[in-house]
C-alpha cells in the first residue's frame, strides 16, 4: 500500500518536472548526442551524414591551419581578458565598498554595461568607435596623434574586442562586491589594531576571504570567454579579419558549419571545445583545495 | 484528487510534445495539387524569400500584394535578409526542409543546390505552360541552368558589375574618364595619374587586391578560365601573381586606400566609399548607380558618379552577366501556386512596371522595352540599362559557379589579399595558400 504511493507520488513529481524534461531530452541531451554523432561523420546539412571516424579530428590538428590559428586567437583572447576583467571588477568593487555616498546609484550605473553587454548593437557602436574616424582617433587626435582604424588592423582588432568584454564588467563586480559586504568588521579592526596598513589587509584579510567567488568568478568567465561569438561576429562583419585577428574558436565553427556546410566538421569542433572547457574547469577544481578559502572549514 | 492532477500534468506534458511536433514552419499543404508540371489550383499559402535592402523589399512586397490581388485565395509570407546572411539562413531551411516555395537564387550560389538536388526543375512547368520564357532570350535562361542542363531558377533580373567613377572628381583632377576599351594598364596609369591632384582624404581607388569581382572581370578580358569542368580553380597562380602584384603597385604608391581603412567601409554599395564621395573609381553593380548617385548627391559639391564596363583586354571585354531569379524547392508542397507567382514576377508587364529592374535589368524583354520608352524613366536608371545593353551587344560569357564559389572561393581571396597587405605574407606566399584553400573547398 504505502510503496504504491510513494510510486505515484514519484510519477506525480515526474510529471510536474516534465515539462523541464521535455525541455532538456529534446532541445539539449537529444542535439548533443545528435552532434557528437555527426563529430565522426561528414555531413554538409543537404545531403545524409557519411560515417568517416575520426578524419574531422585528423583534419583539425593535421591540415587546418585555419583551425590552428583561431585556437590562438581564442586562447590569447581568454589569457588577457579574464584577468583583466577580473582585476577592474575587484578593484571597482573595492571602490564601491568604501561606504560612499549614492552607492545603490553607482551599482546600478556600472551595472549597466553590462545589461546591454555583448548585445549587437553595442558591438555595432564598437566598429564606430574603433573606426578610422571613429571617437578613439577623434580623442588621440586632439593630442595630435593619428592612427589608422583599430578595428581595420589586424594587430589591434584583437584588442577592441577585449575592451568590448571589460566593458560588461558589471556582473562580475556585483558578485565581488556582495562578497567584500561579507568580510567581517571585527577581522579588519583586529588586523588594523595589530598595525596591518590597508593594503596588508587586503591581502591576509580581504583577498583569503575572497577566494571562493574568486574561483566561482573565474570558472564563469573563462567558460564565456572560450565561448565569445557576438563581438568578434559584428566587429569583424562575420569574417574573423582583417586577416583573421578576430577569427574566434566559436566563430571559425560557425563558419564551416553555416556558411561552408561542413557540419560535421563543426560538430567536432565543438565537442573538442567541450573537451577542454571539461579538462579547464576539473583542472580548476583540483588545484581549488590549495588556493580557494573557505571561512568555514578547518 | 492525485490521480486526475497526475492525468492533468500528463496532458499538458503531451501537449507540449505535440507543439514541439507540431511547428512545422512551412506550411504551403493548404492549396494546389501534386502537379511537378505547374499545373493546378492556384491557391493556399505561399512563402517567399529573397535577398535585398528596404528599398528592394518595398517593391518586391508591392509585386507579391499585386498577385494576391488578382488571386483570391493566395496568401504569401514573405521573408528577407541582406544580401550575407541570406545564404546562411538558407542553408538552415535547407537542412530542415523548410525552403520557401519561392526562393531566391543567384548563380554564383545555385550549385551549392543543385549538387545536393534540393531544387525542382522547371523544365516540365515550362512545357505545361505554366512558366513562359518566349520573351527572355535564350543565353539569359540558361544562366537559371545547372550543370545537367536543366533549369533550376528563373532569371528576371540580368545584372552586371561596372567600374563606379565619379565624374566630379575626374574632372577635378584633369584626368577626364578612362578612354573607351580601356585596358586594366589605361585603367591603373589613370588612377596613378588623378591621384596626386585628389583632395585630402580621398583616393584614387580602394584596397580592391581582394574584390573577387574586380578578380573576375581581370581573368575574363585575358581570357582565362575561372573554373574547370570539376570545379576547382582554371587559372593559374602566375596570372594571380601578377593581379596582386598589379594593387600591391597602387597600395605602396599610396594610389588606392589602406587595407585598415577598407576595413571600415560600411556594407551595401549605397554606403560605400564611393558612393560617399571617398574614392575617384572603384567596382560596383551597374545596378547600383542609382542608390550610390543618391547618397554622392548628399555629400555637397554637386558630385556625380556614373558607371563605364569592366576593363578590357586581349579577349574583349571583362563583364560577365549576372542573373537573379526565383527557383522552387524540391520539400515545396504547392507547386501551382510557386509556379504561377514566378512567371508573374518575371514576366507581367505590371508587376515589371512596378519592379522598375531593381535587381538587374527585367530579363523580359517586352518588359524591359516598356521601361525604356518609358519618358519618366530616370536619367541615372536610363544609364543603367543602356549600359547594360552595349554589355549584352557583346556578348558576355556566363560563369558556371561551382559548388562552394561563395563560402570558399570569395572568403578566401578576400582574406589572401589581406594578408599580403597586412605584410603577414608575400604574395606568392599567399597565392599558393590561396590555391590549396580555395581548390579544397571548391567543386566535389
Amino acid at each position: 500500500m504505502k510503496s504504491s504511493r510513494t510510486g505515484r507520488e514519484g510519477l506525480t513529481a515526474y510529471v510536474f518536472l516534465s515539462p523541464w524534461l521535455i525541455g532538456i531530452v529534446l532541445l539539449t541531451l537529444g542535439p548533443m548526442l545528435y552532434s557528437a554523432y555527426l563529430a565522426f561523420t561528414n555531413y554538409d546539412l543537404l545531403s545524409p551524414p557519411r560515417w568517416i571516424g575520426l578524419d574531422n579530428f585528423r583534419r583539425m590538428f593535421t591540415a587546418d591551419p585555419r583551425y590552428l590559428s583561431s585556437v590562438r586567437v581564442t586562447l590569447v583572447y581568454v589569457a588577457v581578458s579574464v584577468p583583466l576583467l577580473l582585476i577592474v571588477s575587484m578593484a571597482l568593487a573595492l571602490l564601491l565598498n568604501k561606504g560612499i555616498r549614492f552607492l545603490s546609484g553607482y551599482r546600478a550605473l556600472f551595472y549597466l554595461p553590462s545589461l546591454m553587454g555583448a548585445s549587437v548593437a553595442i558591438a555595432v557602436l564598437w566598429r564606430q568607435i574603433f573606426g578610422g574616424s571613429g571617437l578613439v582617433n577623434q580623442v588621440l587626435g586632439v593630442f595630435g596623434i593619428e592612427r589608422g582604424s583599430w578595428v581595420g588592423n589586424p594587430g589591434t582588432a584583437l584588442w577592441t574586442i577585449v575592451t568590448l568584454n571589460l566593458w560588461a564588467f558589471g556582473a562580475t563586480m556585483i558578485i565581488f562586491l556582495a562578497g567584500l559586504r561579507q568580510v567581517p568588521v571585527e577581522l579588519h579592526e583586529a588586523a588594523a589594531v595589530d598595525g596591518a596598513g590597508p593594503i596588508r589587509r587586503f591581502f591576509s584579510v580581504t583577498l583569503p576571504l575572497m577566494t571562493p567567488l574568486i574561483f566561482f568568478n573565474l570558472l564563469l568567465d573563462t567558460i564565456h570567454a572560450f565561448q565569445a561569438f557576438t563581438g568578434a561576429f559584428v566587429v569583424s562583419r562575420g569574417s574573423g579579419g582583417p586577416a583573421d585577428s578576430t577569427l574566434f574558436y566559436t566563430l571559425y565553427l560557425y563558419q564551416q558549419g553555416f556558411a561552408e556546410l561542413k557540419m560535421g566538421y563543426a560538430s567536432a569542433m565543438a565537442w573538442a571545445l567541450v573537451i577542454v572547457l571539461a579538462a579547464f574547469t576539473g583542472f580548476l577544481f583540483l588545484t581549488a583545495k590549495r588556493w580557494v578559502y573557505y571561512g568555514d572549514e578547518r | 484528487m492525485r490521480t486526475r492532477l497526475g492525468t492533468t500534468a500528463l496532458a499538458c506534458a503531451a501537449l507540449l510534445v505535440a507543439g514541439c511536433n507540431g511547428t512545422s514552419v512551412t506550411d504551403d499543404s493548404a492549396g494546389g495539387g501534386e502537379g511537378q508540371d505547374g499545373k493546378g489550383e492556384i491557391t493556399g499559402k505561399l512563402q517567399l524569400t529573397f535577398w535585398g535592402g528596404a528599398n528592394r523589399a518595398a517593391k518586391t512586397n508591392a509585386v507579391a500584394d499585386m498577385f494576391v490581388k488578382e488571386h483570391a485565395g493566395v496568401t504569401i509570407d514573405r521573408q528577407n535578409a541582406d544580401f550575407g546572411n541570406y545564404f546562411n539562413k538558407l542553408n538552415i531551411q535547407a537542412s530542415s526542409k523548410t525552403l520557401p516555395c519561392v526562393m531566391q537564387l543567384q548563380g554564383r550560389q545555385l550549385n551549392d543546390y543543385t549538387k545536393r538536388k534540393v531544387l525542382l526543375p522547371l523544365d516540365p512547368m515550362i512545357e505545361s505552360g505554366a512558366i513562359k520564357i518566349d520573351d527572355i532570350p535564350k543565353e539569359v535562361v540558361d544562366t537559371g541552368r545547372g550543370p545537367d542542363g536543366k533549369l533550376y531558377f528563373l532569371p528576371y533580373g540580368a545584372a552586371y558589375d561596372a567600374v563606379g567613377v565619379n565624374e566630379t572628381l575626374a574632372t577635378q583632377a584633369g584626368v577626364g574618364l578612362p578612354p573607351d576599351n580601356y585596358t586594366w594598364a589605361q585603367y591603373t596609369d589613370w588612377m596613378t595619374r588623378a591621384s596626386a591632384k585628389l583632395p585630402k582624404g580621398t583616393f584614387a581607388a580602394g584596397s580592391r587586391g581582394g574584390l573577387p569581382n574586380f578578380f573576375i572581370a581581370y581573368q575574363l578580358a585575358n581570357g582565362k578560365q575561372l573554373f574547370t569542368e570539376d570545379g576547382k580553380l582554371g587559372f593559374t597562380k602566375e596570372s594571380l601573381v601578377e593581379y596582386w602584384t598589379m594593387w600591391e603597385k597602387l597600395r605602396k604608391a599610396g594610389t588606392s586606400m589602406g587595407a585598415d581603412a577598407q576595413a571600415d567601409e560600411p556594407e551595401g554599395a549605397e554606403q560605400g566609399f564611393i558612393a560617399q564621395g571617398r574614392l575617384l573609381t572603384d567596382s560596383i553593380p551597374g545596378n547600383a548607380l542609382t542608390p550610390a548617385s543618391g547618397t554622392l548627391a548628399t555629400k555637397g559639391g554637386g558630385q556625380k558618379l556614373t558607371t563605364l564596363p569592366m576593363p578590357s583586354g586581349p579577349s574583349g571585354g571583362g563583364n560577365a552577366m549576372f542573373t537573379s531569379g526565383f527557383a522552387i524547392p524540391t520539400n515545396c508542397d504547392n507547386v501551382p501556386t510557386a509556379a504561377a507567382f514566378i512567371d508573374f514576377f518575371t514576366n507581367d508587364p505590371e508587376a515589371g512596371a512596378l519592379f522598375k529592374s531593381d535587381n538587374g535589368a527585367a530579363t523580359n524583354q517586352k518588359v524591359l522595352q516598356a521601361q525604356l520608352d518609358d519618358p519618366e524613366l530616370p536619367e541615372l536608371k536610363k544609364r543603367e540599362l543602356a549600359l547594360y545593353q552595349q554589355i549584352v551587344a557583346k556578348k558576355p560569357p556566363t560563369i558556371l559557379y561551382p559548388p562552394g564559389y561563395q563560402a570558399t572561393f570569395e572568403s578566401t581571396f578576400t582574406r589572401s589579399y589581406e594578408e599580403i597587405a597586412f605584410g603577414k605574407k608575400t604574395v606568392e606566399q599567399a597565392a599558393e595558400s590561396f590555391f590549396t584553400e580555395a581548390n579544397a573547398g571548391l567543386g566535389g
